[in-house]
């Protein structure tokens, strides 16, 4: 009998010890973040989360709303880019666009094709205790607020200049670098993303999609390959780096609408995003 | 990591040294002393794309063309010592993400030992279960790439020939990594009565604790931070701005298996504290307004499970219950479908077989579920049996998740014919089991028939087929409409056996393959053409398949699998 009391004894200390003192949850964010671009001088940490969608993936409104509310608490220390690439993107017969882009397939298979939609990568960043560049919904936000923590290597700023008439973009985009990359490849990308788009898309509510969903910061193009173009120069601490790059705006597009996202990456073995910066198209 | 792979190449070293020198010694290759045992499973794809079917669109079909998983393992027993090795390997693989892929080669499990006096202890990748799984299993599914192994020690104590325990910790197994979240349990198992007995009793009791690791507790508190307050509010009532979600996770249940004669009767009741568990059914209204179905709770869970079983003199029945509630217990809230379960609840379905009435399977809900079943079977003769089964599942409000009328006839003629017939009602609730918002339930009706030939001892002939009839939804037969199913299998014992099958989508559906240049829906044919040899231990296959995007089950734990279009091969052997 005393063995069985023994093991009773045991396994109550085992499994609880003492009251835990668990972490604090406050709900709702201030919602402070608020929008804006600061001077490149004062530019933070700038984190970008790049969702996998789909106009026929039924959670990835979810997904859409819960990365609208990061954005309100974050404002532009947070970048979204929707890219609508994988399963459940094939538009439906009355669609008005088709979201899939080339580069958003290859951006797919470069960052891992995700376990479930909606899927997104932070920074395309493997984080620590994860098996992949794709996260699930629940990882998003902590990860996002980790990403801020970190001061930037390099600060990207963006001047478009676009012709309404000949619709021509010129874009001048200049890096400092504040401390040295000794990464050997380390690339540029350039993207062009589109806001408020009114198309279907399925939602839990009914299994006939919504026709006039606000599509979010969707990939439209990119000006650099899928994964960057190389950055040639040095990157030593103090180095400013300047590219030019010119480029016809689809008319489809409103550019009133339409944001510019710089990403300075790794590429190799890490593809990690160093800093990301985004303006509009237009002011 | 260095430990992690240090040890197995020292156990492997060992192993070896000790069959090489008892071999020495023996002069002899097979030693009296030690026994290694292994087997191994090899599974190679080659993919095929067709974007009709929807195999596609993967790197398997678009540029890797082909993919590979094998698992070798190793068991040897010397000096009161048993210990394994096991090599897993997965090359381009979409047998862990059926839409993608993932390579990797590794020690995929090693473990270690012994029996001391009555003390025994485990170090390594434990697999173990409490009661029958409910608060804790630890297990491998491979089709489903569940491999839950708990990376840890366990130690059991025989407190009396009838009277055992054991207790463990841990952190559960992921690929050839671990989760950092720590589990540790117990359990109290006991046996009361003799062999003789005509009344027995299993008791048993268990207990579980997960501890979340500091990275998953940041994410959890960070998704929760953007819940509005009133969402916060109802999952931490009195505590807003105090107090969050607990670390610390506990699950016990008592569970005991009664038999009296005829008789066999089970009972399992557990419970769980409060936990943070993901929702994937609930509703919130997000700050920015938007509503949203998904949604993290916060709420101590429960599940009752119980069967009773009788046979006796040709007639065996089962009745078994359930009722789930708030029960998805995993090592961080973060993780989705089949990862990072620590536990099993059994489903309360048969588990079907044939090609067309497997179609439509029901994954266990952990958030809330009641079911029961009926499972009958009675042998009129030697010569025909009859059998019958009825399950029904239902959410917590009782709204239809699954119901399952079967029946089933089986008449064998001496020993030149069987015949297998009967008829299968299903009610699947498609916006549940799919995500299909809106959609009505499938309501099937399959008749099927299998017909066995025997020309000799050695040479037989087996005739297979199905017809599912679909229900309708707003005039269009629902997901793929109607199958029909045919197979045809010849079997040269002990060596051979080809099947040559088709399921055809002969009436479409709502989902069914759109043919592009038409825009018109398509009836399809998915074909598949198998060889099987088989050589003592060893058994190999070689298949052509075309096969429509499905669930994939293994009792009750299901994933969605895509259209696979391609040849298959495999080499299974023990030694």
């Amino acid at each position: 009998m005393k063995k069985y009391i023994l093991f009773l004894v045991t396994a109550l200390f085992f499994l609880s010890a003492c009251e835990e003192i668990s972490p604090t949850v406050t709900g709702s964010m201030a919602g402070g973040g608020g929008g804006g671009t600061d001077p490149v001088e004062d530019q933070k940490r700038q984190v970008i989360i790049e969702e996998f969608t789909g106009v026929r993936c039924v959670q990835c409104p979810a997904g859409a709303a819960f990365i609208r509310d990061l954005l309100t608490l974050h404002g532009n220390q947070l970048i979204a880019v929707s890219i609508h690439a994988g399963d459940f993107t094939t538009p439906y017969p009355e669609s008005q666009y088709d979201f899939r882009t080339d580069e958003g397939n290859q951006l797919l298979s470069y960052l891992n094709e995700p376990f479930g939609f909606p899927s997104a990568s932070v920074n395309r960043k493997l984080f620590p205790g994860q098996f992949d560049l794709q996260l699930g919904q629940g990882d998003w936000a902590g990860y996002i607020a980790s990403e801020m923590e970190v001061a930037p290597k390099v600060r990207i700023n963006i001047e478009p200049e676009f012709d309404s008439g000949s619709r021509e973009l010129t874009l001048d985009v200049t890096l400092y670098v504040d401390e040295a990359i000794t990464e050997p490849d380390v690339r540029l990308s350039i993207m062009v993303t589109e806001n408020d788009i009114k198309d279907l898309q399925i939602t839990p509510a009914s299994s006939t999609p919504q026709a006039d969903y606000s599509h979010k910061h969707v990939l439209r193009d990119m000006l650099t390959s899928y994964d960057g173009d190389p950055i040639t120069e040095s990157l030593s601490a103090g180095v400013e780096i300047k590219k030019s790059f010119t480029y016809t705006v689809s008319g489809d597009w409103k550019e009133e609408n339409c944001e510019i996202v710089a990403i300075v990456s790794l590429a190799g073995a890490s593809k990690e995003v160093l800093q990301a910066h985004q303006v509009h198209l237009v002011e | 990591m260095i430990p992690r792979f240090w040890l197995p190449i020292v156990f492997l070293t060992l192993m070896l040294q000790s069959v090489t020198a008892q071999e020495a010694e023996n002069g002899q290759s097979n030693s009296n002393q030690g026994r290694l045992s292994g087997n191994l499973q090899l599974n190679g794809n080659f993919f095929m794309r067709d974007s009709l079917i929807g195999a596609y669109d993967i790197p398997q079909y678009d540029r890797q063309l082909f993919g590979a998983d094998s698992w070798l393992n190793l068991n040897y027993q010397n000096w009161g010592f048993d210990m394994g090795i096991r090599f897993d390997m997965f090359n381009n693989s979409n047998l862990l993400n059926p839409t993608g892929t993932f390579t990797g080669i590794g020690i995929g499990r090693w473990y270690v030992s012994k029996k001391i006096h009555k003390l025994g202890i485990t170090g390594g990748y434990i697999y173990d279960i409490i009661g029958s799984g409910i608060i804790f299993r630890a297990y491998e599914e491979r089709p489903l790439a569940i491999d839950q192994a708990l990376y840890g020690v366990k130690v059991t104590y025989d407190l009396t020939d009838n009277w055992k325990v054991k207790g463990f910790t841990g952190r559960q197994k992921q690929q050839f990594d671990t989760y950092n979240s720590v589990i540790r349990g117990a359990a109290f198992d006991g046996f009361i009565g003799t062999d003789s007995s005509k009344v027995t009793l299993a008791p048993g009791f268990g207990a579980v604790a997960r501890t979340l690791d500091d990275g998953s507790m940041n994410n959890l508190v960070a998704t929760l931070n953007t819940y509005s307050k009133s969402d916060i509010l109802e999952m931490f009532p009195d505590t807003l701005g105090k107090e969050g979600p607990n670390y610390n996770a506990y699950a016990f249940s008592f569970y005991n298996t009664l038999t009296a004669g005829h008789f066999v009767w089970y009972l399992e009741t557990a419970a769980k504290s409060k936990e943070v568990m993901y929702d994937p059914l609930g509703e919130r209204i997000t700050v920015s307004g938007d509503t949203v179905i998904g949604r993290y709770i916060n709420k101590a869970g429960s599940v009752i499970y119980s069967s009773l079983s009788y046979a006796n003199k040709g007639l065996g029945i089962t009745v078994e219950g359930k009722r789930t509630e708030n029960f998805d217990s995993r090592t961080r809230p973060q993780e989705e479908g089949v990862r990072g379960l620590m536990h099993y609840i059994p489903p309360m379905t048969r588990v079907n077989t044939y090609r067309l009435l497997a179609r439509y399977a029901a994954a266990t809900q952990f958030i809330g579920e009641q079911a029961f079943q009926v499972d009958a079977s009675y042998a009129v003769n030697k010569k025909l049996n009859l059998s019958a089964n009825f399950s029904n599942i239902t959410n917590l409000d009782g709204d239809q998740l699954y119901r399952e009328i079967f029946t089933e006839i089986y008449y064998k003629y001496k020993r030149k014919w069987t015949l297998t017939t009967g008829v299968q009602l299903q009610d699947y609730n498609l916006e549940v089991y799919f995500g299909k918002p809106d959609a009505a339930p499938a309501k099937t009706i399959t008749p099927y028939f299998d017909f066995l030939y025997k020309f000799n001892s050695k040479t037989s002939i087996r005739f297979e087929s199905q017809y599912m009839l679909m229900s309708e939804d707003h005039g269009v037969k629902s997901d793929y409409g109607d199958w029909v199913f045919g197979l045809v299998e010849f079997t040269l014992a002990p060596h051979w056996a080809i099947t040559v099958s088709d399921m055809y989508n002969i009436a479409v559906g709502k989902e069914s393959a759109v043919d592009f240049k038409t825009g018109e829906k398509k009836e399809i044919h998915y074909p598949r053409f198998d060889v099987f040899y088989t050589h003592k231990a060893n058994r190999f296959s070689l298949s052509y398949v075309k096969q429509v995007e499905g669930v994939v089950c293994s009792g009750g734990i299901c994933r969605l699998e895509p259209a696979f279009s391609g040849v298959k091969m495999s080499v299974n052997s023990t030694f």
